[in-house]
C-alpha cells in the first residue's frame, strides 16, 4: 500500500565567520541547487539552496558571513532579521559554523546564536588545520559545557558532511539554554516590553533589537521612536552594553575553552606568514600586484580569443545555413539577421566574463585579495577611497553592478558613496567587446617587445578608466562632506589553495547571470533594431525595391552585386533606423560619427555591449550573408559614402573608445546605484557628469587625431 | 606605549582598548586584552600595519593601532 506522506521543507539558516569555510559546506550540501534573491528593503543578496535528505526536504539560507551579531553593517541587520524571524519566516535550525583553530572568536557569534533560543547545532570546520598546529577539542566536554550539538568537518576535502545531512535529517537540533543573562546588560522591564511589543520569547532577542534598532532601515519609524524613547527612559547605552557584553561573553567563552581545548607545544612552521613577506613586500608586493592584474589582462585578450572564434565561426555559419536551408522570407530574415546575430553577440563574451570572474574567485578564495587592501589602502586615502575600495573597483572590471554592490562592505558613508560613484569609469566586460572590435580595426595586430600592440592599446584603455575613476574619486572627495571618521580594522586569511568547485561555480553563476540579464536586453534591442532597419515609412521602401529590380533588369549578371549592395544601404538609409540616426548626426558629426554609428550609440544606452549587436546588425542587413564575414572584417571594409575614406579610421576609432571609457550607458547599474544610495539623486548626477565628460573627452580626441 | 610603536617583528601584551566608537570592532575580532600582539608587516609610506593576535592576522592603519595600549 502506497500512501503519501506531504512532506514538509524545513529552513535552517547558516552562518558564521568569514574565512570559516561556510561558502564550502553550503555549497558541497547544496551543489547548483542555489537561487539568489534579494532581501526586501535591503540589498545583501539572498542565497537559499535546497538538499533532499532521505524523504526530507531542506531549505538552507546562507547569510552572511560575520563576527557578531552587532549592527555594523546591513551583513548584521540581515542575520539578526532572519534568526529572530522578522519581516520573514523564522527559520526552523540554525547551523553555526566555528573555525577549529579559531574557537575563541567564532564562540563570540556562535554564543550569541545559543542566547537567542533558535534550536541549533555547532558544525566545527578545519578540524585537519587544528590538529596540524597541536590544537585537539575534546567535542564531549564542549557539547556538555554548550548543549549544543557538534559536528567536526574539513569541508575543503569534503569531510564530514555526511555527518552534518545526518544532524539535518534526524533534525538533532537543541535549543540551549543561554550563556548569559540579558537583564545584566538592560533593565528587564525595558527587555520585557521590547518582548511584548514584538511578540519575542526570550529576553537576548529584545536585547538585539534594542541594539539594532537604529541600524535596521527596514524597521518602520513608529517602531523606531518608539525603541528610543524607551531607550532614553530606561537610560539605555547600546555601545556600552554592546562591549560589556562582548567581555562578559569573552570570559565564559575561554572558561568553557580552557576545560575543552588543548594545546600540545608544537611550533608550526607559519606558511602565511613566510608568503606574507613575499606578497606584503614594499616594493616587490606591488610588482606581483602589477604582474597578476597584467596576467589578467593578457588572458582576457589572447587567451579567450581562441572560443570566441569559434563561436563567432559558429554563428555566422548557422546564419547562412538557415539562408541556404529555410525557405526566404521574412522570419527567415528576422532568424538569419536579427535573432542569430543577436544571440552570437551575447555567446561570444562568455569567455572573457567568465576568465575574469575566474580570477576575481581566485584571489578571493587564496586570500590574496584582502593583502590587496592592505597594499593599496594608503595609496587610496588621498583620493577619498579606502582600500577596501579596491575590491568593488577591481570587480568593477569585470561589471559595475557587483563592484557597486561590493561597496557595502566599507563601514564609512563617505568613501561608499565615492566608491560607489566612480565604480562605473572602471572598464566594466560590457565594454570590452568594443575595445576589442574597435582595437582590432585602429591599432596594428603587431609584436613591441614580445607583447602584442594590440593587448598595450587594451591595458591603454583600462588604465584611462583607473585614471579618471581616481581623478573622479579626488574630486568627490571635496565636494561631499562628513563627519564619520575612516577607519581600516581587517583580518588577512592565511593563505589556501583555491578550491575549484567554488571558482567554477562563481564563474558559471556570473556567466549565466550575464546571458539571462544582460542577454535579454542585447536579444531583445537586436530584434527591435531589425524590425526598425528594415522597414521604413510607407511606400518608400517599395518604391527602393522596384526601382532596383527595374535597375537590375538592364544590368548584365555581373554587375548585381554591386547594384545590391547600392541598394541594401540606401534602404537602410531609408528606414526608421536610418531617419534617427540621421536625426543625431550634427550633434555627433564634431566627435567622427556618422548615423549609423549614432544609432548604435542610441541603442547602447540600454547597455555598452548592445553597441556589437547593433553594429553587426546594421553592418550584416542587406549584405551578402553567405560570405559570411565577420563583424570586424564588414567594418574594416565601411567607407564614407561621399568620401570614399574608411568610417572606421584612428581618429574615429580611439574618439569611440574614449567615449564608452566615459559615458554613463548601462540602465541596469543606474538601477543598482538608486537602490544603493536611496536617491534618485545620485544615479541621475552620474548620467549627466559621465555623459557631458565623454562628449568633451571624445571631441578633443578627435580633434588630435583626425 | 601603543600598537604603533612597536618595531618589526616585536611583540607586546594587549593592556587595554581605548574607549571609541569602535572599540567592539576590535574585540569581535579577538584583540582583547592579556592577548599578546606582533607586528609582523608594515605598509609603506606610512601604511597599514599587519599584526599578529594569536594565530590571526590582523591589519589596522596607524590610527586604530595606537588605541590598542600595551603592558610595559
Amino acid at each position: 500500500m502506497e500512501t503519501t506522506l506531504a512532506t514538509q521543507t524545513k529552513t535552517i539558516a547558516i552562518i558564521g565567520n568569514p574565512n570559516v569555510g561556510k561558502s564550502s559546506i553550503f555549497n558541497q550540501l547544496t551543489g547548483l541547487n542555489q537561487k539568489i534573491g534579494n532581501y526586501p528593503g535591503v540589498t545583501v543578496d539572498k542565497t537559499v539552496g535546497f538538499i533532499r535528505i532521505g524523504e526530507k526536504e531542506f531549505n538552507l539560507i546562507d547569510l552572511p558571513g560575520t563576527y557578531s551579531l552587532y549592527p555594523k553593517s546591513e551583513d548584521e541587520v540581515i542575520a539578526h532579521r532572519v534568526l529572530n524571524g522578522l519581516g520573514q519566516e523564522k527559520p526552523d535550525f540554525a547551523l553555526v559554523i566555528l573555525d577549529a583553530c579559531n574557537l575563541e572568536r567564532s564562540l563570540l557569534l556562535g554564543t550569541q546564536v545559543m542566547d537567542l533560543g533558535i534550536p541549533m547545532a555547532f558544525v566545527v570546520n578545519m578540524k585537519d588545520l587544528a590538529h596540524k598546529k597541536g590544537i585537539h577539542i575534546k567535542t564531549f566536554e564542549l557539547y556538555k559545557s554548550l548543549g549544543v550539538p557538534l559536528v567536526l568537518t574539513d569541508a575543503r576535502n569534503n569531510e564530514g558532511m555526511d555527518s552534518i545531512r545526518q544532524v539535518m535529517s534526524e533534525e538533532k537540533f537543541e535549543s540551549p539554554k543561554p550563556l548569559l543573562v540579558s537583564a545584566d546588560f538592560a533593565n528587564p522591564e525595558l527587555l520585557n516590553q521590547v518582548k511584548q511589543r514584538f511578540g519575542f520569547e526570550n529576553s537576548y532577542q529584545a536585547f538585539q533589537l534594542l541594539v539594532f534598532g537604529e541600524f535596521d532601515k527596514t524597521l518602520s519609524i513608529a517602531d523606531k521612536d518608539w525603541l528610543n524613547e524607551k531607550s532614553n527612559v530606561f537610560d539605555f547605552d547600546s555601545k556600552k552594553q554592546q562591549v560589556r557584553e562582548t567581555e562578559a561573553r569573552y570570559v565564559k567563552i575561554s572558561e568553557i575553552l580552557k576545560k575543552a581545548v588543548s594545546r600540545d607545544k608544537v611550533k608550526s612552521s607559519n606558511v602565511t606568514i613566510s608568503l606574507d613577506n613575499v606578497f606584503l613586500s614594499p616594493v616587490f608586493g606591488f610588482v606581483i600586484f602589477l604582474g597578476i592584474m597584467l596576467l589578467i589582462f593578457q588572458a582576457i585578450f589572447a587567451w579567450a580569443s581562441f572560443p570566441m572564434d569559434l563561436i563567432d565561426v559558429g554563428f555566422a555559419g548557422l546564419s547562412g545555413w538557415i539562408y541556404e536551408n529555410l525557405p526566404a522570407g521574412v522570419l527567415t530574415d528576422l532568424l538569419a539577421e536579427g535573432i542569430v546575430p543577436g544571440i552570437g553577440g551575447v555567446v561570444i563574451f562568455i569567455p572573457q566574463i567568465a576568465m575574469l570572474f575566474g580570477f576575481l574567485a581566485i584571489l578571493e578564495d587564496t586570500g590574496y585579495l584582502s593583502r590587496v587592501v592592505f597594499l593599496m589602502d594608503r595609496l587610496m586615502r588621498p583620493f577619498g577611497l579606502h582600500g577596501k575600495s579596491v575590491v568593488p573597483l577591481i570587480s568593477g572590471m569585470a561589471c559595475a553592478i557587483p563592484g557597486i554592490m561590493a561597496a557595502r562592505n566599507i563601514s564609512n558613508s563617505k568613501e561608499r558613496l565615492i566608491t560607489i560613484l566612480v565604480t562605473p569609469w572602471m572598464s566594466c566586460s560590457a565594454r570590452l567587446p568594443v575595445y576589442i572590435i574597435l582595437i582590432g580595426l585602429t591599432v596594428p595586430d603587431t609584436l613591441w617587445m614580445g607583447v602584442s600592440l594590440q593587448a598595450v592599446g587594451l591595458l591603454a584603455m583600462y588604465l584611462l578608466g583607473v585614471l579618471f575613476t581616481l581623478l573622479g574619486a579626488l574630486a568627490l572627495k571635496f565636494i561631499l562632506k562628513t563627519k564619520e571618521k575612516s577607519y581600516l580594522l581587517t583580518e588577512l586569511p592565511i593563505y589556501r589553495l583555491p578550491r575549484w568547485k567554488t571558482v567554477l561555480l562563481t564563474m558559471f553563476n556570473k556567466s549565466k547571470i550575464f546571458v539571462l540579464e544582460a542577454g535579454k536586453v542585447i536579444l531583445s534591442i537586436s530584434i527591435v533594431l531589425w524590425v526598425l532597419a528594415s522597414y521604413g515609412p510607407s511606400g518608400k521602401m517599395e518604391a527602393l525595391e522596384n526601382e532596383k529590380t527595374a535597375i537590375l533588369e538592364n544590368t548584365p549578371e555581373a554587375g548585381w552585386p554591386t547594384v545590391e549592395e547600392i541598394y541594401a544601404s540606401k534602404k537602410l538609409e531609408t528606414s526608421f533606423i536610418g531617419i534617427m540616426g540621421k536625426a543625431i548626426e550634427p550633434a555627433i558629426r564634431p566627435l567622427g560619427y556618422d548615423w549609423k554609428i549614432g544609432i548604435a550609440l542610441l541603442t547602447s544606452f540600454a547597455a555598452r555591449e548592445v553597441f556589437v549587436g547593433t553594429i553587426a546588425t546594421i553592418y550584416s542587413i542587406g549584405g551578402d550573408v553567405e560570405n559570411e564575414l565577420t563583424i570586424r572584417e564588414k567594418l574594416v571594409k565601411e567607407v564614407h559614402s561621399d568620401t570614399g575614406e574608411k568610417v572606421f579610421d584612428k581618429a574615429t576609432g580611439f574618439s569611440l573608445m574614449v567615449f564608452y571609457a566615459f559615458a554613463m550607458q548601462c540602465m541596469s547599474t543606474l538601477a543598482v546605484v538608486y537602490r544603493e544610495t536611496k536617491s534618485w539623486k545620485w544615479p541621475i548626477l552620474q548620467t549627466v557628469v559621465m555623459t557631458g565628460i565623454a562628449y568633451l573627452a571624445a571631441f578633443i580626441t578627435y580633434q588630435i587625431f583626425s | 606605549m601603543t600598537a604603533a610603536n612597536l618595531t618589526l617583528q616585536q611583540s607586546a601584551f594587549i593592556d587595554s582598548i581605548g574607549d571609541t566608537d569602535i572599540s567592539i570592532n576590535f574585540l569581535e575580532l579577538g584583540i582583547l586584552p592579556g592577548k599578546e600582539i606582533k607586528l609582523l608587516k608594515k605598509a609603506p609610506f606610512g601604511g597599514p600595519m599587519a599584526f599578529l593576535i594569536e594565530e590571526n592576522i590582523i591589519a589596522l592603519r596607524q590610527q586604530e593601532a595606537i588605541l590598542i595600549n600595551l603592558k610595559s
